[in-house]
């Protein structure tokens, strides 16, 4: 007994002294963490890099591409009280975006220029006891990989909005057209264009790229107002380009409806490819379409007006023509998985939790589901004339399809229902029938989108009892699942993986954690 | 004996003509296999399986298996990578962090049942035997523990039983071959509380497997595994996921190893029957040729010697007739010189004797 007490006491102390070892150690590297070197080298993710490779127009390059740290160099200048003038020069009406000259004029001089400026200047600073940059070709020239937070940015309709009261409401600052006739950029009222449908990635005849446009018109502005003292938006990299920084930019609150002659409602207009249209329910059942509510769902114009401010059928006629690519109507609406489409827009609010539920495990169909047509293809209003405007027929329409996620009276839900499938192994499972039926609806409630899509009573339970009409009573999973592996009905699993993977699968999809898929026991009670 | 270049070559080239000959002739007898027809299979879906380890423990139970050191229901197995063993036919391996996945995800392991096994085709004594139901059985009674089927198999699945000094068997999972002929489901898929192991014909798994993928684009990769590679396999899977990531080999091809072999082995019945012939044959040529090469040179040395004396003594002949000549010759001038002398010398006395006459009259 003695003996065991001592060794329990010596056990005790080495293991006292192993700990103490061990804390010694993690408060160690942690005192040392904060003391790792900050600054331009630590290796954080930067916005500003530029890889200088523009020689690559006059053939195959010689040494690797410089990787230019932008910001690096505007901090070292402005210490310096040195301005963007020392390297860039004045172009026309704005600075150019090149590096001490105007135009790239051959292989040579571009060269030259590098060279006769960049090696020099480091080399003066250096000379002047400051830190500098490298006066060696390789100092330059090597294979660096330099992290990157560099995202694109666009104007959303906050930042937009904040704009336009900068500018005073003075549209023509930013936007223009050109005029074939005058030859030069004109201002036209109600026609004002996203950037990017004239600026594309490419800079293509006259009309610059978007990247260019950016960098001269945006920067050149902001500078401007810099200069007078008054808010502006940033004039280095990362002011706009930095992940982290592009977050921070503020947000209004409430943001003034942009207007830009679009319609509160409207209905969707079907054109033919020569331009004719087609009279509202000459063929089919029209939708109507709630404008107004759709531009507070988006961020910007361009989610759905990919490339001009045009109707959707203009380009995307009935038979597709050539300015929408070749993609019909039928498919710009309908196609999953395309940002603009109607369809793919709605489909991406699937995967959220409260759908995933039930829509994950149901397939997308091409065409889909044809009994969800008549969410959006409405019948003609009985008050309707041909004479009715689409805005006044949408405006009808509409009305009479109030967004509501209707449900069966509390009654007619069944409060719980017993499984007894496996009842030779554990005692049957209470299914909380109705409280799982609440809570679907209780979670789409207040979506307007969900609203629309499950205004007949019977739609939510279709998110179990599927492919069977839609019943107050519908069938139960029995009628359908029996013995697995049926040769007859190939593609319908048995009764007990049924019901195990519609209720897993939803619980895992809904990120129910508990009860666990492995415990039996969650759901089945032993039998005793 | 020692090989001449050219007998090699010959011995190469007779080897050579042999071995092609029966090639082209095995190719001919041989077309397309896909598996047996109606065969069955099990499709593991891997997006369903909730690594709850119960096919583990089917298996175990109608296998009659020793029982584990830890039981089925413990889930901290799971964290550690297994493989099968002597005592288990099946295991389950959970894979975590996993990119694209949501949560962990489970593999089950066990003998694919290949159509046209690598472990079958190694095994020189047909321990193993693909049945027309899919299953690939092994037979102990013939087995003589080469352990060839263990380095032939791509997915490492038969096993050893080591510790069994007399009596040991390869061990892997039989696709519940006694079940199966008595109209059973194997234990696993019979278990399986979410249908992540279906059963049928392979033929209608594949269709199943095709649905699955055609109807949820998003939520599987578009492959079948198991429905090509290694020439095709009873089980197959389909993931969420790259099978690389739950540890599946994508490196194995479209070929069945017995095809892969084949070029060498079906060479071997030929090696075996026609070389010793073909060989015996290029034996008793050369050995034919020496014989005759071996005459050649004993008569032609008889000739050369006979020649040789011929000549030698027609030499010797023609020498001592000459000799003869010299020496009749040599006689003759002596006697002629003789002769001479005997002549001349009869000629002084004549001329001598009135002198001798006259000088001896006076007295």
């Amino acid at each position: 007994m003695t003996k065991a007490r001592s060794l329990f006491n010596r056990t005790g102390r080495i293991l006292t002294l192993a700990a103490l070892m061990l804390a010694f150690a993690i408060l160690s590297v942690q005192g040392s963490a904060p003391s790792a070197p900050a600054g331009d080298d630590s290796g954080m993710p930067r916005a500003d890099i530029i890889r200088i490779d523009g020689l690559q127009q006059f053939g195959r390059l010689e040494r690797p591409a410089v990787v230019y740290l932008h910001e690096k160099h505007t901090q070292a200048l402005s210490k310096k009280n040195k301005d963007c003038a020392t390297c860039h020069l004045p172009d026309k009406k704005y600075m150019s975006t090149k590096f001490k000259r105007l135009k790239d004029s051959s292989k040579k001089e571009v060269m030259d220029i590098y060279h006769d400026n960049c090696t020099p200047c480091h080399r003066e600073t250096a000379a002047a006891g400051e830190k500098s940059g490298p006066v060696v070709c390789t100092g330059c020239h090597q294979e660096r990989e330099v992290a990157s937070s560099w995202k694109e940015i666009g104007l959303d309709k906050s930042l937009h909005s904040r704009h336009v009261k900068a500018q005073e409401n003075k549209c023509e600052a930013c936007h223009h057209q050109f005029d074939p006739v005058a030859k030069k950029l004109v201002y036209v009222k109600g026609k004002e264009d996203n950037c990017r449908y004239c600026h594309l990635s490419q800079t293509v005849d006259n009309v610059i790229s978007l990247r260019l446009t950016a960098h001269t018109q945006c920067i050149d502005c902001h500078r401007k107002r810099l200069a007078e003292n008054k808010d502006a938006g940033p004039v280095f990299c990362g002011g706009c380009h930095d992940a982290g920084l592009q977050a921070k930019i503020q947000k209004l609150k409430d943001i003034p409806r942009l207007m830009r002659g679009q319609p509160d409602v409207t209905i969707i207009q079907t054109v033919k490819s020569g331009g004719e249209k087609v009279e509202p329910f000459a063929r089919m059942s029209v939708v109507p379409f709630n404008h107004i509510g759709h531009e507070t769902y988006s961020s910007s114009c361009r989610s759905c007006h990919h490339s001009s401010m045009d109707a959707c059928g203009k380009c995307h006629t009935l038979q597709g023509s050539k300015e929408g690519k070749f993609v019909k109507l039928q498919t710009a609406m309908h196609r999953v998985g395309a940002q603009a489409s109607c369809m793919g827009c709605h489909d991406r609010f699937l995967s959220d939790k409260r759908c995933a539920g039930c829509h994950a495990s149901m397939p997308r169909r091409d065409p889909p589901d044809l009994a969800g047509c008549v969410s959006c293809h409405m019948p003609k209003p009985a008050a309707a004339t041909p004479e009715t405007e689409p805005k006044v027929m949408a405006a009808m329409l509409l009305e009479a399809r109030q967004p509501v996620t209707a449900t069966y009276a509390d009654e007619d839900v069944p409060e719980t229902v017993e499984i007894k499938a496996l009842s030779k192994q554990y005692e049957a499972v209470k299914l909380p029938h109705r409280k799982i039926v609440q809570t679907l609806v209780k979670n789409i409630k207040d979506s307007k989108l969900a609203a629309n899509f499950h205004r007949d009573p019977g739609t939510v339970c279709q998110g179990c009892h599927h492919n069977s009409p839609v019943a107050k009573k519908p069938p139960a999973c029995a009628s359908c699942h029996g013995q697995p592996f049926d040769g007859r009905n190939l593609f319908r699993p048995g009764l007990q993986a049924a019901y195990h993977l519609q209720c897993m699968e939803c619980h895992k999809d809904m990120g129910i954690e508990k009860p666990s898929a492995t415990n039996c026991a969650g759901c089945h009670k032993e039998k005793l | 004996m020692s090989i001449s270049r050219r007998r090699f070559l010959g011995w190469l080239g007779a080897a050579g003509v042999g071995t092609t000959v029966g090639r082209s002739a095995h190719a001919a007898g041989n077309t397309h296999f896909t598996g047996h027809p109606d065969s069955l299979g099990v499709l593991f879906d891997v997006t369903r399986c909730i690594g709850c380890r119960k096919c583990e423990e089917a298996c175990n139970k109608v296998n009659e298996l020793p029982a584990p050191p830890k039981p089925f229901g413990d889930l901290a197995v799971l964290e550690r990578r297994r493989r099968t063993d002597a005592k288990t036919y099946t295991v389950v391996n959970r894979y975590e962090n996993v990119p694209g996945a949501r949560g962990p995800l489970y593999r089950k392991i066990q003998c694919n049942h290949c159509l046209e096994p690598a472990c079958a085709s190694a095994c020189f004594v047909r321990a193993f035997a693909k049945n027309p139901n899919g299953a690939v059985t092994y037979d102990e009674s013939v087995c003589v523990g080469c352990r060839y089927c263990m380095i032939a198999c791509p997915f490492e699945i038969p096993t050893y039983e080591y510790d069994k000094a007399f009596t040991p068997r390869i061990m892997k999972c039989t696709f519940c071959h006694p079940r199966l002929i008595k109209g059973q489901l194997p234990g696993c898929v019979e278990i399986c509380p979410a249908e992540a192991l279906t059963f049928g014909q392979r033929r209608n798994l594949l269709r199943i497997a095709r649905e699955r993928i055609g109807l949820f684009p998003d939520r599987y990769i578009d492959h079948i595994y198991g429905e090509t590679e290694m020439g095709g396999t009873a089980w197959l899977t389909i993931s969420g996921v790259p099978f690389r990531d739950l540890g599946m080999r994508e490196d194995l091809g479209t070929t069945p190893a017995p095809e892969l072999t084949k070029g060498a082995l079906s060479v071997v019945p030929v090696v075996a029957s026609m070389w010793p012939v073909l060989l015996t044959g290029v034996y008793a040529i050369s050995q034919r040729r020496d014989k005759i090469a071996r005459e050649e040179k004993t008569a032609a040395v008889a000739e050369a010697v006979a020649k040789a004396q011929a000549e030698a003594k027609a030499k010797l002949t023609e020498t001592m007739a000459k000799a003869e000549k010299d020496k009749k010759a040599a006689i003759d001038r002596e006697v002629k010189k003789a002769l001479e002398e005997a002549a001349k010398a009869k000629a002084q006395e004549s001329a001598a004797a009135p002198t001798a006459a006259a000088e001896k009259k006076p007295s």
